[in-house]
């Protein structure tokens, strides 16, 4: 069996969502032992599907599965003396632990760091919430909804005479999981120099923050406040956006080389290279309405594949718009082993996103996630 | 204090945003970054966002947006181009023994071209541990593909389940992967660290940022997996709770988005907005007629917002329970009081432009140590001699031949006459204020900030 990165490290999940799971599914792939503690009626990801013929199972919810690949799960009553009573034997053999309760709760079941700190010292106890462990929003409740909101990047997504626009698939909650495990690790190292644990406070608000490519910074240099605009960037760069074709969508990029004389053979009409429009960025920029009417008949002709592969045989670096069918079914990822497959008890055969980089000495590894039956089995009344 | 990474020296051959984000997080635990530009190839995030839109001068050490991605780092200039012979490329490799990690964003083959290839730093030092972040990856059809920021989100499936209802798929106002991808190779280098500590080995990563962000449309991948289904764009609104959305309040272009995920919220909602009569409503009784009736009940909803404002709104709604944020512009986040009582904008003193807020780069706060954020940018090659002179023993003559040839220096070589770079730099604000996509231009936004500096 290969080595894994992790190998040895022990973690005790106590998390529940998306955002705890996740990281600790990072540690799992890269080869940590998890531990999921769950309540006796599972994570609530059990029950948001979705479901194979859209039937309700705990055991077989895709978002679970995807969240908690490779790890061991039991389920523990918090609220009781015999549920901290096994919760206490797991953290005498571990590392790390993962809670993801709204800040307080967990001191008040007697959980909190400063309870555990003197019976385990080098525990490094990871809280991920969605504002944090202190300030005036602690006790609010979030989602990755609220952080979009107040981290900004919600008012500059989207159009702008609509409201403003929540990128889909929860983003806050899996930055908060990166932060989460970068912090984890960190952690683990600063162990390793000094011995001592701690506790990890990771705000999925901040998380998604730190994700401000340049928007409070425009503010903060130079007064601007930027508002939402299509997909379009401030930086001089239009296009570069996503556009509809004939089969589907593309992201037409000009990049640093594609104008004039690139986009014109691109769309195979070489006079435009001396349009005004295309010899002249700024002109562009402003009048991208009539830069449009010229580009998107071509677009609606042709379809994303030949578009993108044209283009970047001329180094335009156009992008395809992928969605989870031409994911599953896509050449370059199928190559490089993107997906991994795993036998998930009650589900059958299942893709799972493994990959996420490639290690050379320590490949990542996916498996299937716990069935609650057999975690609550193994507790037994 | 210790920090985490005190000891461990990276040297960063990245540019622009993931990469920079990625050594930005290793240089904010502690470890000494040394970030390598050319001075005919300086990182393009030099160019962008002068203080005051003013691109005079040494425009390039005051960029706003290079700081954020670089601050704490050395910076060091080496040229790699035939017209240096060569000299960039053997002074890397007399830094390798001094490197613990190697990180690099070239399209594929480019650092085999010089031959700073994996196999090659390995033989000079054995347990040096390499990350190169690219678009596609380092093999498969589509390695050899120029991409773009604004490319991988759609190119890793998530703008295909972002849009509004009925329309196209759209990207989030930023590079989405790119700081996603960031924090991804950052710990894929600590978990290859931790992985050195037990065994000594140094490793290769490969991290490409389409793949890096797929996990983020797993619900989306199931759902095709298991039925077949093809995504939906559903704008604001959920798949699990009704209703969910972005409501206008009142002032121009305000907005609150709320969640109410169960009937107790639901009540909870009627109850602070001061409508019990809508929880007895048979239309939203329940979740299933909330979602049959979302549209109607989107407009009950705006009835009550439009009359409040965001930030109120928001304090009513979570103080009765219920899941609700106001939606921030970039200035109003920099004044959000929660944000400021976390810590989570530095107060970095500039190079000659004043203090600034900058926000953190990772989401985190520790109890055993304080990360080293909030230092400034360093100036091109500001720390040339240092690192020279300092790591490899140089002397100060052989110092200044490397600048007279150019393989070092602290004024780039631009590509285009300076007076084109400098109007390339200036950002054309009045007329993306005509455009609408600049909300204001507020001339007294340091009175606003607070941060006003003693220049009278």
């Amino acid at each position: 069996m290969a080595e894994r990165a992790l190998d040895g490290i022990r973690i005790v999940e106590l998390a529940q969502g998306i955002a705890g799971p996740y990281c600790a599914r990072l540690c799992a792939d890269l080869g940590a032992e998890v531990i999921k503690v769950e309540p006796p009626g599972g994570d609530y990801t059990r029950r948001l599907g979705p479901f194979p013929g859209d039937i309700p199972d705990p055991d077989r919810s895709g978002l679970f599965i995807h969240l908690n690949g490779n790890k061991k799960g039991i389920a523990l009553d918090m609220a009781t003396d015999g549920g901290k009573a096994a919760l206490g034997k797991l953290l005498a053999n571990a590392d790390v632990l993962i809670e993801s309760e709204t800040p307080g709760r967990m001191s008040e079941l007697g959980l909190g760091y400063e309870d555990l700190k003197a019976e385990f010292p080098e525990l490094v106890y990871c809280s991920v919430t969605p504002f944090g462990q202190t300030g005036p929003y602690a006790k609010f409740k979030g989602n990755s909804l609220t952080a979009m909101a107040l981290s900004g990047l919600m008012y500059i997504t989207g159009d702008p005479d609509k409201e403003p626009l929540c990128t889909g698939g929860e983003p806050a909650e899996y930055f908060g999981a990166l932060h989460a495990w970068v912090a984890m690790l960190a952690a683990l190292e600063h162990r390793a120099k000094t011995g001592a644990g701690q506790h990890v406070d990771v705000s999925l608000l901040e998380a998604l923050g730190s994700a401000d490519e340049y928007n409070t910074t425009m503010y903060a240099w130079m007064g601007a406040i930027r508002k939402r605009y299509y997909s379009r960037h401030h930086i001089p760069t239009y296009p570069s956006e996503i556009f509809p074709c004939r089969d589907g969508h593309v992201v037409v990029i000009g990049g640093a080389t594609g104008f004039p004389l690139m986009m014109a053979i691109l769309i195979e009409r070489p006079e435009l290279e001396d349009d005004p429009l295309f010899t002249n960025l700024w002109l562009r920029t402003m009048q991208w309405q009539k830069f449009e009417e010229i580009l998107r008949p071509y677009l609606l002709e042709h379809d994303w594949e030949d578009l993108v592969v044209r283009a970047q045989e001329l180094r335009v670096p156009f992008a395809p718009v992928l969605n989870p069918q031409t994911l599953l079914e896509n050449a370059h990822l199928r190559e490089r082993g993107f997906f991994g497959e795993i036998d998930q008890p009650g589900a059958g055969k299942l893709p799972s996103a493994c990959n996420v980089f490639r290690m050379s000495e320590t490949p990542l590894q996916c498996g299937p996630a716990p069935v609650l039956g057999e975690v609550q089995k193994e507790v037994g009344p | 204090m210790t920090l985490p990474l005190e000891g461990i020296r990276v040297l960063d051959f990245t540019q622009v945003y993931a990469g920079p984000t990625c050594a930005r997080l290793l240089s904010d635990l502690g470890a000494d970054v040394i970030k390598v530009e050319g001075v005919r190839r300086m990182d393009i995030t030099r160019n962008f966002v002068m203080p005051e839109n003013d691109s005079s001068d040494d425009y390039w050490n005051k960029a706003g947006y290079f700081l954020l991605r670089n601050g704490g780092k050395r910076s060091l200039t080496l040229d790699f181009s035939e017209e240096s012979g060569g000299a960039g490329v053997e002074i890397v490799k007399k830094l390798i023994p001094h490197c613990d990690i190697v990180m690099e964003s070239f399209t594929p083959h480019v650092m085999e071209k010089f031959g700073l290839d994996y196999e090659s730093l390995k033989g000079i030092r054995r347990d040096i541990i390499m990350i190169s972040l690219s678009g596609y990856g380092q093999d498969g059809p589509w390695r050899d593909w120029s991409a773009y920021g604004m490319g991988l989100e759609p190119a890793s499936g998530i703008s295909s389940i972002t849009g509004y209802r009925g329309g196209d798929p759209l990207r989030t106002g930023i590079s989405f992967t790119d700081p996603y991808s960031g924090i991804v190779g950052a710990g894929a280098v600590l978990s290859a660290l931790i992985y050195r500590r037990r065994t000594g080995k140094g490793q290769y990563i490969d991290l490409s940022e389409q793949e890096a962000a797929i996990p983020v449309v797993g619900y989306a991948l199931m759902d095709y997996a298991m039925n077949g289904r093809p995504p939906r764009r559903m704008g604001n609104r959920s798949q699990w709770y009704a209703p969910q959305g972005c409501y206008r309040c009142q002032g121009e272009d305000r907005w609150l988005v709320l969640t109410i995920r169960d009937d107790a919220e639901w009540q909870a909602f009627c109850e602070a907005t001061g409508h019990p009569e809508w929880s007895t409503d048979r239309r939203f009784a329940d979740v299933l007629s909330r979602f049959e009736n979302h549209d109607e009940l989107d407009r009950v909803i705006t009835s009550w917002t439009e009359q409040q404002g965001h930030i109120e709104a928001m304090h009513k709604l979570q103080a009765a329970g219920v899941m609700a944020a106001a939606v921030l512009s970039p200035k109003e986040e920099l004044l959000d009081q929660h944000l400021k009582e976390r810590g989570f904008f530095d107060m970095v003193e500039t190079d000659g432009n004043g203090v600034r807020p900058v926000p953190h780069q990772l989401g985190a706060k520790f109890s055993a140590f304080e990360m080293d954020t909030g230092r400034r940018a360093p100036r091109l090659g500001e720390h040339n001699g240092e690192i020279l002179e300092g790591l490899l023993g140089m002397s100060p003559e052989e110092v200044s031949q490397l600048k007279e040839q150019n393989v070092i220096g602290e004024e780039p070589i631009l590509g285009l006459p300076i007076p084109v770079m400098r109007m390339f730099v200036q950002w054309p604000t009045t007329s993306y204020l005509q455009m609408g996509a600049l909300a204001a231009i507020e001339t007294d936004y340091r009175e606003q900030l607070g941060i006003v500096n003693g220049e009278e």
